[in-house]
């Protein structure tokens, strides 16, 4: 029977030699994924590993299934309240009891990008992850999705899950971008297009020769926002680039999988890379994207670069070509954290991170940074390189933000409103 | 009645409600719904409820609040599974939002996939959830459904 890609990964994982659409599974999970947050005491009293310590007593266990396959991240650095200060202290009392994985400190950053970065994630993986984000997994080739606190637990103490296997749909890819059109601005584009009716609860697969024009970078930003769209995973087969990304990463050996010609998709759209432009999501809704041109004039009080979706190296790249020469608004704040110490490092190397400083951007250190915490006074206005722009997702839910390309943000803080950034180029 | 029914006074929601703004018994929609809302009450929603983050304090919220159950147009998978694992039944109905008034008493059969609106005796067919949630359910979630032996197989 033909499958898609993500159902082989399923398929393997369920030990099964075949899944379709709506069966109901049991899966091995290859790696979990957890952030120091759900070690705190925000989701539960016991925290979570008070929690799993008692499951697993009951269970007659003392151990989670696997410690080399947990791969846990400090995301908050440096923790910011008592709360996750004691979280992380749990975070690192279970990696050191349980034999997981842990990253913190100048190996940290945020959890997806570290994970990635440090090898973690191998092409035809079934990846779960307590944090709805590791769907960025997919633009490698694995099958990952993100899991609440409960099933984290259940995850850590069983190695597996159950799951229904998503309906899938394809985008097929050809032409090249133009200037200025990333990945943020592909996703975008798509979320418009299709909305959430078209994506909820489904597998996205990018696919066709346009996927070869398109960085790695931009694919994990494509991946990353599947869950903007309310998909269940975001997947693109792995090819050249993928396996020297994951060979530079350090990850192992990996045997590539793509879809049957005859896989069965409930929709196919036609996406020519060409015809993309610059996109602005409005508030309060990631779907709600449109050409950056509908947007000029808006004024902006501030800029973010950072993120799990766009604060890498391509977006600092494309952040200081537009800052080079040119300075932030007076009155405008422009925060840029990149999003982890590899990409910072990098940056820093190829001398970015002066170019942003000398226009008069604020660097701060790699963490989750104010994707995650309010930093807008009420009738303010951030121009964003995130994914979400709920209402009140960066401040009082009188403050809006928009979401954009890490090239948007930089011309939109420089001329203090929403600007087109191939106006700079 | 099977111990996965419930019935009760609903309170109606309406679509694109993310997770953010569910936190604090909806407190992002509606800051004074948690004075309100009665134990035993159910939560209607419309389309794409509970997208966005994976955070467990936003349905743990609406759990402590006494809320019974939540049928909603279209739920986010990890919300659905998210409160199938908390204990907190949750169901997919099509057509639910424009059935229901709010202060509508309704009985929502979790097992059997149905919604009785009692003013009308409408009866509207849901997603029947997959066994491995009616499992968890039955047991009021997934640690008491994993402490009491249960197993994925």
């Amino acid at each position: 029977m033909p499958m898609t890609l993500s159902e082989k990964i399923i398929a393997r994982a369920a030990n099964r030699k075949t899944v379709s659409a709506g069966d109901i599974v049991v899966a091995n999970a290859d790696k979990l994924y957890i952030k120091d947050l759900r070690f705190s005491k925000k989701e539960d009293a016991k925290g979570l590993y008070g929690v799993l310590l008692e499951v697993l007593e009951s269970m007659g266990k003392q151990n989670v299934w696997d410690g080399q396959k947990i791969v846990v991240n400090l995301d908050e650095q440096p923790p910011r309240t008592d709360r996750r200060s004691e979280g992380q202290d749990r975070a690192r009392d279970f990696a050191r009891e349980q034999r997981a994985i842990l990253y913190g400190g100048e190996d940290g950053g945020i959890g997806h990008n570290v994970m990635v970065e440090h090898g973690h994630v191998l092409p035809g993986e079934f990846i779960v992850g307590g944090d709805s984000h590791t769907c960025t997994y997919g633009a490698l080739g694995a099958f990952a999705t993100g899991i609440g606190f409960t099933e984290t637990v259940g995850v850590l103490a069983t190695g597996q899950i159950w799951l229904k296997v998503p309906t899938a749909i394809r985008f097929d890819l050809t032409g090249t971008p133009g200037p200025c059109v990333v990945g943020k601005d592909i996703v975008l584009w798509v979320a418009g297009k299709i909305g959430y009716e078209g994506a909820i609860n489904r597998t996205l697969e990018y696919a066709g020769p346009g996927v070869k024009e398109i960085s790695i970078e931009s694919r994990l930003t494509m991946c990353n926002m599947a869950v903007e769209m309310i998909a269940v995973n975001a997947i693109i087969p792995a090819d050249e680039r993928t396996a020297a990304f994951v060979r530079e990463a350090g990850g192992g050996e990996f045997t590539p999988l793509s879809s049957d010609a005859d896989a069965r998709y409930v929709h196919i759209h036609a996406v020519n890379l060409g015809e993309i432009e610059p996109q602005v999501a409005a508030p309060e809704y990631p779907a709600n994207a449109h050409p950056v041109g509908e947007f000029r004039g808006v004024k902006v009080h501030q800029g973010f670069i950072g993120t799990c979706t766009n604060g890498r190296i391509e977006d600092l790249r494309m952040a200081a070509g537009i800052l080079h020469g040119r300075n932030v608004k007076p009155g405008v704040r422009l925060i840029i954290t990149p999003a982890s110490f590899m990409a910072y490092r990098l940056a820093e190397k190829e001398g970015l991170l002066k170019i942003l400083q000398d226009a008069g951007a604020t660097v701060t250190s790699s963490e989750c940074g104010l994707c995650v915490r309010p930093s807008l006074a009420a009738g303010e206005v951030c121009v964003s390189s995130g994914n979400r722009n709920y209402r009140g997702r960066m401040g009082p839910k009188e403050s809006s933000v928009f979401l954009s390309n890490a090239a948007t943000v930089a011309a939109s803080a420089v001329a203090g409103e929403i600007t087109d950034p191939r106006d700079f180029v | 009645m099977s111990a996965l029914t419930v019935r009760g006074r609903i309170w109606k929601f309406g679509d694109s409600i993310d997770c953010g703004n569910i936190d604090g018994v909806m407190g992002g929609v509606d800051a004074d719904f948690k004075n309100r809302v009665k134990p035993g009450d159910i939560l209607i929603a419309g389309r794409f409820f509970g997208m966005g983050a994976s955070d467990e304090h936003a349905p743990r919220s609406l759990k402590e609040a006494g809320i019974s159950g939540i049928v909603a147009e279209s739920i986010s998978n990890i919300f659905l599974r998210t409160l199938i694992n908390i204990g907190l039944p949750a169901m997919e109905c099509a057509g639910i939002a424009n059935a229901v008034n709010d202060g509508d008493e309704i009985e929502v059969d979790y097992l059997g996939g149905s919604v009785r609106v009692l003013r009308s005796g409408r009866l509207l067919a849901g997603d029947r959830l997959p066994d491995f949630a009616v499992q968890i359910l039955s047991k009021g979630g997934l640690m008491p459904y994993l402490k009491s032996g249960g197993q994925f197989k």
